[in-house]
């Protein structure tokens, strides 16, 4: 428990620090210039820490199935819809709306067990804590002050970019 | 309306690519799993590119080194949300994540770090901050 709750406060933080990274990259770059090189990146990072630690097990797949090969494009198609998302809404809303669904979405693959995960049985604690933190979420972002919004919650957010850079 | 379905389904990917990352990895491994999926993110990102090509590569040295590696932090997040999801589920993991993604920035906000400007803490975000803390323990009460 307390190592799971740990292992996603990890995540959780350097997502915060890889979006501000990236921010700054798509300030003088395009989306899909920022793209290529943030999966680049991610990939020889991955190959490195793999060898490191499994060496040429790396390269065992034996239970590798095809639709593996073609997982990777879901995080493509994250960014086409974010960009698309906020190009039309705005950052705020988008980003409002894009982590509640991330939220809803997770509560449906637990209860559903999607991709073999182990069911969590649904209960009305958990869909409750869900709008709690949905309600959080918006009341962060919408609730005033933090005027030029600069909380990057997600990737490649143009209008939420940090345009006003010290110099 | 269209914008919301383009959020929404946007959203929805993040959270399935935690799922399919996590099935992955328990058949070939995790950093299999993060090599794999980045390697083919960025195959198809670079097609993309090809197409579209909406910059050069003078544009990437106008960035200041440090940013320009922000996609290496994906191997480890690749691999803490995979450690996550394992042990506690995905809506619990993914609630942490957001939570601790939202905090994160909010201090670097208020702190005014890498180069931003400072922001004033105001109650609301505090608020906001204190019910999303709130649902965790009721999600997992």
């Amino acid at each position: 428990m307390i190592l799971g709750l740990l292992f996603a406060i990890i995540a959780g933080a350097l997502v915060a620090l890889q979006n501000i990274f990236n921010s700054k990259v798509n300030e003088r770059a395009g989306s899909w210039a920022t793209t290529t090189l943030v999966l680049g990146l991610g990939f020889l990072a991955s190959l490195t820490f793999g060898l490191l630690f499994e060496g040429k097990q790396l390269f065992h797949l034996e239970n590798m199935k095809l639709w593996y090969w073609f997982s990777g494009l879901i995080g493509v198609g994250v960014v086409v819809c974010l960009v698309q998302g906020i190009k039309r809404l705005g950052p705020t809303y988008a980003i409002v709306i894009a982590l509640t669904s991330q939220l809803l979405i997770a509560l449906l693959g637990d209860t559903l067990g999607w991709l073999g995960l182990a069911k969590v049985p649904f209960t009305f604690n958990q869909l409750l804590g869900v709008l709690v933190i949905v309600g959080g979420i918006i009341v962060f972002k919408f609730g005033g002050s933090f005027e030029k919004q600069k909380v990057f919650t997600l990737p490649f957010v143009k209008g939420n970019k940090v345009s006003e850079v010290q110099k | 309306m269209k914008g919301i379905i383009f959020a929404f389904i946007g959203g929805a990917f993040i959270t399935l690519q935690g799922i399919a990352n996590t099935r992955i990895s328990g058949d070939i491994g995790t950093w299999q799993a993060a090599t794999i999926t980045q390697f083919t993110g960025f195959i198809m990102a670079f097609i993309i590119l090809m197409f579209v090509r909406d910059s050069n590569w003078k544009d990437f040295k106008q960035v200041k080194p440090l940013y320009l590696i922000g996609g290496a932090f994906a191997a480890i997040v690749i691999f803490s949300n995979v450690a996550s999801i394992q042990r506690i589920g995905v809506t619990l993991s993914i609630s942490a994540i957001l939570i601790a993604q939202l905090i994160i920035t909010f201090i670097i906000d208020s702190n005014g770090w890498f180069g931003l400007k400072k922001q004033k803490v105001k109650l609301p975000q505090l608020i906001g901050i204190g019910m999303m803390i709130a649902g965790v323990v009721i999600l997992r009460s």
